[in-house]
Parts: structure tokens; sequence; C-alpha cells
């Protein structure tokens, strides 16, 4: 583990990016998609098809801001997370002092999304009360592996779709350099998201690995539910009834998030957290 | 400091969809991709976060402080004379390329469960929501990577695991140690009164069946030589496999300059330790050890430029049995008797055995085309020719070239293609 951290914290010495400093805030923001209009959750619906492209365009850049900001509420918890988890760890060792960059990392991310949101979309999205609820009780009791793996996954969902945004010269400058910037920093968050989690679950019994692989989608499925909800519709002068509708049966959506997801089901499958109960929950969530 | 993609590599390219800084070449689409080299990484971009060997399915990526010196110089001589890629110049890199939903199959039958087949039957479940069913006529998956990759290279063959988790997926019907001849409806040609696909019951079928059958030399005597396939299969325990005649040392010649040439010369000079070590039947060690077979002759019929074995394997060969393997271009076999081998120039080259690893080719489909010189079902981006409804992934597509993860994005564009061309029927019968 200490090997993972200590090149961790090398690369991180290599190539670390300074959001403030790197990206120009006061550039004026063009009218670009704020997503690739492949990842909207209409794309390919009936709905999509009856839109202008005015409105194809706004849509994405409210997605996409409502993304990035469960992106923000999922990184707060992550932060809390792995806090507790170093908090009795030697302030010596490599992996404390990778924590701790991490969490830096993430605390700029934060303030990244936010400031990028802003500058994107007029309303401002958070998570329902009762999934900010269901996050207050998960970053107070969640450890171990069930900690690492939801980080990863958390990470890993919104990390591949914006792979794809940052190289599409359809999508505005601002979010395509945010996009990159975070998936520099996540690449090396993940690494250290899948050893801690493969060191955690060594030796661990089949009882505690059912419990933790369900629990591991359960945050999955919550994080993913709560990318886009009903007022990103409604705020786009969208009929969101049927908005909502549509999107939950689009197979385009669903079948580009199991594409891009594959990496993933595949770790956690070598793993042994894709027990028959947590895949029931990736299948519904279109995980699988 | 940075990381490095030794020989092992299986250019399945998960490790460049990874990649946060667009490191990692020859990508799908670059000139390069699919020939059989592997991929490299620039050690002028890496930033060394490990995302790559943390992806890849056959641990080929590693840190450069713990890979092998080659390995490293051979990923920093790929890129030597390109300018370093700016990844943060976001424009350098590849745009994203979407396939759209389009409706799908809703059942498909693919036809074998080697590498191509595998992959094309992920492809299917995360592209569509076909039931799946996927027939082999072993009872195992893997195909060549199970009983064709040499058994000391046990890191290639970890991508096994990767397959067989494939086989719990809902979707997915497994029937192994099925002849897909013997399926109802395949074996009538795939029309009955009802007809409502290629073959009854399915939508589509992908054939992803290889092509294991050695190419001929044509030479007299060829019949009493071993030919790759059988000795592959025979030192990977393949069910069925039959055992060379007698191994007779001190010397072997081997005809072929590909990597499997490369692979017996390496396996038949392998001392005890190297034996001990291999994950290969008990039998087959027993009498590899006893062979007395000391030296090995390669013989390309052409020059060393036109070898088709990769730098990594020729280093790998030599570092494991040093001066014990001869390499011989430029030098046709006319005949091989019990005395040796003779070559057109006149000269004759005593040894016990003869190999044959001159390449594979496929073997006909029935019901199928199929293109004598090439080997292969003829196809267009992996649609069977006048055929509608079959298709082909792997080596019967594309020829016996490409290493293993290759079939990855052959496999996707098939399935592209079955997606973008299959329409279902609006209802059950019409």
């Amino acid at each position: 583990m200490d090997d993972t951290a200590q090149r961790l914290l090398g690369s991180a010495t290599r190539l670390s990016r300074d959001p403030e400093t790197e990206i120009d805030w006061h550039a004026p923001i063009g009218d670009g998609f704020g997503m690739s209009p492949e990842w909207s959750t209409l794309y390919g619906t009936p709905y999509w098809d009856e839109l202008t492209e005015a409105q194809q365009r706004e849509l994405t850049r409210h997605e996409s801001a409502s993304v990035a900001t469960t992106g923000i509420w999922f990184e707060l918890i992550l932060q809390q997370l792995v806090l507790r988890d170093v908090y009795d760890k030697p302030p010596r060792s490599a992996e404390f002092q990778w924590a701790l960059t991490e969490i830096a990392d993430e605390c700029r991310h934060s303030i990244m999304f936010a400031r990028a949101t802003e500058r994107m979309v007029e309303p401002s999205y958070r998570p329902r009360l009762l999934t900010r609820e269901l996050g207050r009780m998960f970053k107070t009791v969640a450890t171990g592996e069930s900690a690492y793996a939801a980080i990863l996954v958390a990470e890993e969902v919104l990390d591949v779709m914006q792979r794809d945004w940052m190289r599409d010269r359809r999508v505005e400058p601002l979010v395509r350099q945010v996009n990159h910037i975070h998936v520099v920093e996540e690449s090396r968050h993940m690494v250290f998201a899948r050893e801690e989690t493969r060191e955690r679950l060594a030796g661990a019994g089949r009882g505690r690995r059912w419990v933790s692989a369900l629990v591991i989608a359960i945050a999955a499925d919550t994080i993913v539910s709560s990318m886009v909800g009903r007022e990103v519709y409604a705020n786009v002068g969208l009929d969101a009834d049927r908005a909502v509708r549509e999107a939950r049966r689009n197979e385009h959506h669903r079948s580009l998030l199991r594409t891009s997801c594959a990496n993933l089901m595949d770790f956690l499958g070598s793993v042994g957290l894709l027990t028959p109960a947590a895949s029931r929950v990736y299948r519904r969530t279109g995980l699988l | 400091m940075s990381y490095a993609i030794s020989g092992e590599c299986c250019s399945d390219a998960s490790c460049v969809a990874v990649c946060p800084m667009n490191s990692i070449h020859p990508s799908p689409g670059e000139p390069g991709f699919g020939t059989g080299v592997s991929l490299f990484i620039d050690p002028r971009t890496c930033i060394d976060c490990g995302a790559c060997a943390d992806i890849c399915p056959v641990d080929a990526a590693q840190p450069a402080d713990q890979a092998a010196t080659e390995d490293v110089e051979r990923n920093a001589e790929y890129f030597a004379g390109q300018e370093p890629l700016e990844a943060t110049d976001l424009d350098s890199w590849e745009p994203p390329s979407y396939q759209v939903w389009g409706g799908g199959p809703r059942r498909v039958l693919v036809v074998g469960a080697g590498p191509a087949g595998m992959y094309a039957t992920r492809e299917l479940l995360l592209r569509t929501t076909a039931e799946v069913t996927l027939v082999d006529r072993l009872d195992q998956v893997g195909g060549l990577v199970r009983y064709g990759v040499a058994p000391d290279h046990p890191s290639t063959k970890q991508i096994v695991q990767v397959f067989e988790r494939i086989l719990h997926h809902r979707r997915v019907r497994w029937m192994p140690g099925t002849d897909a001849r013997e399926l109802p409806g395949v074996a009538a040609g795939g029309s009955s009164g009802a007809r409502r696909g290629p073959v009854d019951g399915f939508d589509a079928v992908i054939h992803a069946v290889g092509a294991r059958r050695s190419r001929r030399l044509g030479i007299p005597g060829e019949d009493a030589a071993c030919t790759a396939e059988d000795f592959v299969a025979w030192y990977n325990g393949r069910p069925g496999a039959v055992a060379p005649a007698e191994l007779a040392g001190p010397r072997a010649v081997i005809v072929g300059n590909g990597n499997v040439a490369l692979d017996v010369a390496r396996i038949l000079l392998s001392d005890e330790r190297r034996l001990r070590g291999m994950d290969a039947p008990l039998d087959v060690k027993r009498r590899l050890a006893a062979s007395g077979i000391k030296e090995v002759v390669l013989l390309g019929r052409r020059g060393p430029q036109d070898a088709a074995y990769t730098e990594s394997a020729l280093q790998e060969l030599r570092s494991a049995v040093g001066d014990r393997v001869q390499l011989r271009h430029h030098a046709r076999p006319t005949a091989w008797t019990s005395e040796g081998l003779t070559l057109d120039s006149g000269e004759s080259i005593a040894a016990g055995n003869l190999f044959t690893a001159v390449g594979f080719e496929g073997r006909p489909i029935d019901g199928l085309p199929f293109d004598p010189d090439r080997g292969i079902v003829p196809n267009v981006r992996g649609a069977v020719v006048d055929r509608p409804g079959h298709y082909v992934a792997g080596w019967i597509k594309r020829g016996a070239r490409g290493g293993i993860g290759v079939n990855k994005a052959c496999a996707q564009e098939t399935v592209l293609t079955l997606v973008s061309s299959s329409r279902v029927p609006a209802s059950p019968g019409s």
C-alpha cells in the first residue's frame, strides 16, 4: 500500500493542476453544449427530437451543472470518509500523506465545480433532501471496503462521462478544461481506491462481502439516480413528468452507461463485489 | 519515472481509455494498432498515475523501475522522432465517438467462446438488451488463450478470468461442449416454415470460430512433420489434442518466423527449471524433458525484414535459451525425410523433428461463403457477404493476425454492424 501511495505522491508532484490559476475565470462563456449531447438523459428519445437545437444545448448545460453538483456532494462525503479512515494512521506514512493530498484535490475540485456551474447556468442544483440525509448517514458510518469502493464507483461513473466531454469539440471550453483537471487527478484517486478496496477485502468472509457489496450498489444507485433530477427539466421549460418518464426508459442512455462502466463492473466482479443481490441493483440502475 | 508496457501486451486498449494524459499508443484507429505489436507508453508525458497498470488484464503495464530494461527502452524508442503530445491541449485528443442505440436484436447466437466470441458477447451485453446464447465445442471458455498461449506466459492467460465473468451475466446462456451444427434449426440450414431469423429462434448469429488449422508447406514428407496446431494444442493440454510423434534430439527444425514459431522453440528448449514453472500437463513436461532436443534451427523462407515475430518475443527467446537457437533466413525447404530437411540450395539440415508454424487459416463454415486464399469468410465490417443475419468476428473474419486484445476492437466493429443493420420484427412471428 505504501508503495502505491508513494508512487501516487510522486505522480502528484509531476502533475497537479491548480484550477485557480489554470482557468481564466473571467473569459466569456460561449453557447457550447454543457456535455456531449449523446450523454443527455433525453438523447435518443422522441422528446429530444422535438426540442430545438437551442433547447437541447440549454438542457445539456443544466444537466452538466446538475451532474457536477452531485460530484460536489459526493466529494464532500468522500473527504470525510478518507479523513475518518486515516485519523489514527501515522502521519509520516505515504498512505497518510497521499490521503491528505487526495482530500486537498477534492477540495479544489469542489470549488472548481461550484464556480464552473455558477458561470454556466442560473439556478443552483442540489441532490434531494432524502439523498442528502442518506449521504449524511453513509459518511458517518461507512468504513473499509464499503467506503473505498463507494468512492471508486462515484468517481468512476463521473470520470467516464467527463473523459468523453473533455474531448468533445462541441462542449463549452470551460467544461472541457474543468473535466480534464478532474480526470487527471481522479485517475490517481481511483488507483488508490481500488488498492484500498482490494486490501480491505482480503480475508473478508462471505457475509461481510455480501453486505458490503449491497451497500456499495445502493450507494451507486443513489448517486446515479440523483445526477439529473426533475427540476433540471423544469428549469429548461420542459414537461418534467414526460421528461422523467422518457429518461427513465431511455435505452440509449442505459447502454452508454453500461458500456462506460464496464471496467468498473469488471473490477467489482474480480474482487467478489458483484453478488447476485448487488447485481440486481446495478441492473436496475443501468450499470450492468 | 513512468510506466512501461511489456511484450506480453494483449493490445485490448483498455489502458488507452483510462490514460488521463493520452500517453499510450498506437490507440485503436491509429496506424499500427491491431498488427500484433504491443502498445507503448510515452515516458515524456506519462505522469506515473498507474491507471494503465490497474486496468491491464494481463499485467503487462508496469512501473519503469520494476520493468525489464528492454521494455523501458522499447517504449521510449517507439516515440523517438515524434513530438510529445500536449495532453492539456484537448484538441490533440481523438474526439469521442458514440454508438446510438438502435433497437437491436432480441436473441443472438455466438459460436465460439474464444477471445473473439467472448468480446462479441460482452459487446452485445453492453450495447443491446439481447439474450445471448454462447456455444463452444469445448467445455471451457478461452479458446486460443487457454489452448494457444504458451504455458510459460501465465499472465497472458489471466484474461480468461474476465471471460469467465461474462458467463455469469443474466442474459447469457452458456452451452459448453456443443457443436453449433447440432443446434435445432442450424442443422437444417436455418430455415423452416415460420422463419424469423438466419437460424430458428435467433435474430443473428456471430461466428467466432477462429482459424486454428495450420497452413501447409506443400513439400514431400510434410505429413511426418508436426504442425504448430497439433503441437501447441498438445503442450496446452487441449482435450482431444494429438501428441506429436517421438521427440528426438539433439536438433529440431522449425519452419516459420512468427511468434508461434518462437513459442515452439522456447518450449522445446526449456530446461527442467523452466518446465517445472509451467502450467502444462505432467506428461507433456515429462516428454519435453526427455526429448534430448538441445538445439533449434528457425527457418525463415524470406528475409528478417519480413519476419512476423515481434521484437519482444525474439528478445524473450534469446534470454531464455541463449545461443541454442539459430535463425536462418532466405531458406526454402524442399523435402523432409527421417534424415533431415533439404533446402532449395541443396543443403540438408540433419534433425530429428520438423515443426511447421507458417500461419493458420480458417475452415469453411457450413452454409457460408469462404475465401480459400485468405482462409476467411468474406465479410463487410463483420457482416457475412450475401448471408443476412450472419456475422463473423476474430480470425475467421480478418485472418490469423493480431493479438488477443485486438479482438475487442474487432468484435466492437461486428456488433456495431449487427446492431445498426438488425431490425427486430414488430411483433413475434411477423
